[in-house]
């Protein structure tokens, strides 16, 4: 992956690369439902994988949970916090 | 069960109100083969389907299908958070605005409320798997149809994003539909309700 997370990212430009992973990830998964014999499919879902759970680690520390289990604070609810997916403010 | 996780799968950003594309896209929440019909038909069929990488491919495709039922969703709701009055009683919008004010609800382009019969779950495999194949294609054709109608590229982004992932499904579906021909019983030519046959005989 070239896309290397770092504390200068945005969040919206982090949440575009969860998206972009994700979107990989979609892909590969509905491949191998259909080819699941398939080494080099399953290698790529691993690199996918590990990326992915390196950017969602670094978007839940810094920006807020993706799952309402990932919800990290015991000082308070920052699940409800943000603007939801479908506002147009989630997606500036 | 099924997580939240919250985020689209991909971005919705309209930033100008259209309640006329409003009025259309609406087909692709709750139409005759919107993204209502197509998570609840596949995630339905998953029961009666006795192949297991058939079933992974309904599961996941349905599961995805949700994702775009919420851009729907999304598409909706960013063509009317700020509609003023006049906008709206000046279009054909008006309509649905009397009925719903600008909330999400699943209906046709033409009004028609969502009808349970786009879930088309028959419970056999070949039944159910050409079904799929047309839904996606018939899905595809929708959203072709609307990018003839739509003037905004905000619009036009996740509407080209949506009908890409029809024709991606067809191709899973083609899959799943060989694998179904492959392990079917060779003396069962006429591809014939393997999901409960081999049951009822033993």
């Amino acid at each position: 992956m070239t896309n290397q997370p770092n504390p200068q990212n945005r969040p919206a430009e982090l949440l575009d690369m969860i998206q972009k992973i994700d979107f990989a990830l979609v892909e590969t998964i509905l491949y191998l439902d259909a080819y699941p014999d398939n080494r080099q499919a399953l290698v790529f879902y691993h690199k996918l994988l590990t990326e992915r759970t390196r950017l969602a680690e670094q978007y839940e520390k810094n920006v807020g949970p993706l799952t309402a289990t990932a919800n990290r604070s015991t000082a308070s609810w920052n699940w409800t916090k943000a603007p939801w997916p479908w506002e147009l403010a989630a997606n500036c | 069960m099924w997580i939240y996780e919250r985020k689209l799968q991909y971005p919705v950003r309209i930033r100008r109100s259209n309640p006329r594309l409003a009025s259309v896209i609406i087909s692709q929440l709750g139409g005759p083969d919107g993204e209502l019909g197509a998570s609840m038909r596949y995630l339905n069929q998953r029961y009666s389907m006795p192949n297991r990488n058939i079933a992974g491919i309904l599961t996941d495709v349905g599961t995805e299908e949700l994702a775009h039922l919420e851009i729907v969703g999304a598409i909706l709701h960013q063509l009317t958070a700020n509609l003023s009055e006049e906008e709206i009683a000046k279009s054909f919008f008006a309509a649905y605005f009397t009925d719903h004010t600008v909330g999400v609800y699943p209906q046709g382009a033409d009004g028609t409320p969502f009808n349970a019969r786009a879930f088309a779950v028959k419970g056999d495999v070949f039944a159910d798997l050409n079904e799929d194949l047309a839904a996606e294609q018939k899905a595809r054709v929708t959203y072709d149809n609307l990018l003839r109608l739509i003037d905004d590229p905000d619009v036009a982004d996740p509407i080209r994003f949506l009908r890409e992932r029809e024709v991606v499904h067809y191709q899973r579906f083609g899959d799943a539909l060989r694998i179904a021909q492959d392990n079917a019983d060779c003396k069962n030519f006429y591809a014939i309700n393997p999901a409960f046959d081999p049951r009822r005989k033993g």
